[in-house]
């Protein structure tokens, strides 16, 4: 498996419009943040929600500096509003 | 126990499945949907979705939270996804502890962190387009 698959939810979603997308890394080895960069350019809307965004690579919380692998998940995570 | 669910809370239950005889205190939180109103538009009902399994994920590390911090029986986090309308139940925390200040403490914890960590988000249907609750996303009409 050579891509990531991207997950959105709430608010992401929407602004992206998909829920879910599969994307290659930029270069081997490419931190989350570079990752953000080709996901932003893919889907502009969502570049303006970048200060509010957290993001979790395989089901976790990461840090922007987090390595993004081919076949990992990676997901965009709007503020959460449970309860 | 933990649980993400489409299914209305039946808080009666949930409640009484945590009375034991080691715990003489059970404490109840039940966070409940509430909406505003403005002009003519109304909140006609909130949709919830998770990331899932990440959410209940989430929700088993509050409940190991709780464990580490407090002398508990019985932790109970139910959240419900899918449509909620207003002033129904979204989501209910049942603690059972020997003693009432743990029951009570344990409870305050569990929503606090539920609000800071599950992966979990609202959208609040208006009768004149929706917006999501946090984030400055939305289809209402601007006054």
């Amino acid at each position: 498996m050579s891509t990531v698959r991207v997950l959105l939810f709430g608010a992401a979603a929407d602004r992206a419009g998909v829920r879910q997308t599969e994307l290659s890394p930029p270069a081997a080895g490419a931190s989350l943040e570079e990752f953000w960069a080709v996901l932003a350019e893919r889907y502009p809307g969502l570049a303006p929600m970048r200060d509010t965004l957290a993001f979790a690579v395989n089901g976790e919380y990461a840090r922007l500096d987090a390595t993004v692998s081919p076949g990992d998940e990676v997901a965009v995570l709007p503020p959460v509003s449970g309860g | 126990m933990i649980s993400i669910t489409e299914e209305p809370l039946d808080l009666g239950e949930l409640a009484a499945g945590a009375f034991r005889p080691d715990c003489g205190a059970v404490a109840t939180f039940v966070g409940t949907t509430r909406v505003d109103e403005t002009g003519e538009a109304q909140v006609e009902y909130l949709e919830y979705e998770a990331y899932r399994p990440m959410a209940d994920r989430k929700l088993e590390e509050i409940e190991t939270g709780i464990r580490c911090q407090w002398e508990v029986g019985e932790v109970r986090i139910v959240h419900r996804l899918g449509r909620v309308y207003p002033g129904e139940p979204s989501v209910a925390i049942v603690i059972a502890a020997p003693r009432r200040g743990p029951a009570f403490e344990a409870s305050r914890y569990a929503i606090e962190r539920i609000k800071e960590i599950v992966p979990i988000w609202k959208r609040e249907i208006w009768s004149d387009g929706y917006v999501w609750v946090g984030s400055q996303v939305a289809t209402r009409p601007t006054p």
